[in-house]
């Protein structure tokens, strides 16, 4: 019988991110947190469902810096207002304005953190009714407030105008 | 912050009827909020759809995090992806790993981080 490594576990990203912004002589942060989780069963089989897609990657913007493949973090292309763009195409989203993990993945493969490309095959089979037409972008706020006041009411009211029974939130 | 945003919208969706799932990577931030139904992927921050260059992973990804989205029972179902990063699991000890930096190279961190700060404080406000 052989035991896993002990550092084999999902990696404790709150305690790491606390300890080096620590280390750096910040405040620590304090995470969103609740005893209460909201379930809402489905109303339908998947088979007959709309699907959402909801990401947190940013549309390319030329002029603000590197966004390509292992950009350093480019804060400059942050984004701050709800976007929504068509999921008939594969659009152009990259992840340099997040903090995703540099020294283990490159960021070159969009699919690996944006699933239309699967999403799509998946209505093809009839694994799922349909795609709604758009997919929305969450800006990522250090503030708690502005996503659960104003980006998170705004995903809402788009995913109601799109007739979406069903979202699949995708971070990156 | 990505698993924060979604985890605090995927709990908004569901307060107003709508049921969501999400598929990421950083475990305990989205179990910390608290959210319906995650499909957890042990894979480095950027993967949480599935492997680079490999659809079959992303295929079985998603085909996990919709049956999750169909058949979880109660609120905080996560169900942990098969799939594995690779068989030597020490890139999991790389992330802001503090023990391999010196005093000079923390100080040179602190202060890029104030630049970006700065950076994402004007865009904001121009928002």
């Amino acid at each position: 019988m052989t035991f896993a490594a002990e550092h084999d576990i999902p990696i404790p990203y709150m305690q790491r991110t606390r300890d080096y912004y620590q280390a750096l002589g910040f405040a620590p942060y304090r995470w969103a947190h609740f005893a209460d989780v909201p379930f809402a069963p489905l109303r339908a089989p998947l088979a007959q469902a709309r699907v959402a897609l909801i990401t947190t990657a940013a549309p390319y913007q030329p002029g603000v810096g590197d966004q390509g493949p292992g950009a350093k973090y480019n804060a400059a292309a942050k984004f701050y207002k709800v976007y929504s763009d068509s999921t008939e195409a594969i659009p152009d989203l990259r992840i340099s304005h997040v903090g995703y993990d540099r020294v283990h993945t490159t960021a070159e493969d969009s699919r690996t953190w944006f699933p239309l490309a699967r999403l799509q095959e998946a209505v093809k089979a009839g694994r799922i009714g349909a795609l709604a037409p758009r997919f929305h972008g969450a800006p990522t706020n250090r503030s708690h407030r502005v996503t659960t006041e104003t980006d998170a009411p705004e995903l809402l009211r788009r995913c109601r105008e799109d007739g979406a029974d069903v979202a699949v939130l995708v971070p990156s | 912050m990505c698993h924060q945003t979604v985890s605090l919208a995927a709990r908004h969706l569901e307060e107003n009827g709508i049921p969501t799932v999400i598929m990421g990577c950083a475990k305990d931030i989205v179990e910390y909020c608290g959210v319906p139904r995650f499909l957890f992927s042990d894979f480095p921050l950027g993967n949480s759809a599935g492997r680079p260059f490999d659809v079959e992973s992303q295929r079985v990804t998603l085909e996990l995090a919709l049956r999750v989205l169909e058949s979880a029972p109660v609120a905080r179902t996560t169900v942990q992806s098969p799939l594995r990063w690779r068989d030597d699991a020490s890139w999991k000890l790389d992330f802001s790993d503090l023990s391999t930096l010196t005093p000079e190279e923390i100080a040179e961190r602190r202060k890029e981080f104030e630049v970006v700060k700065a950076v994402a404080k004007t865009k904001r406000e121009e928002a």
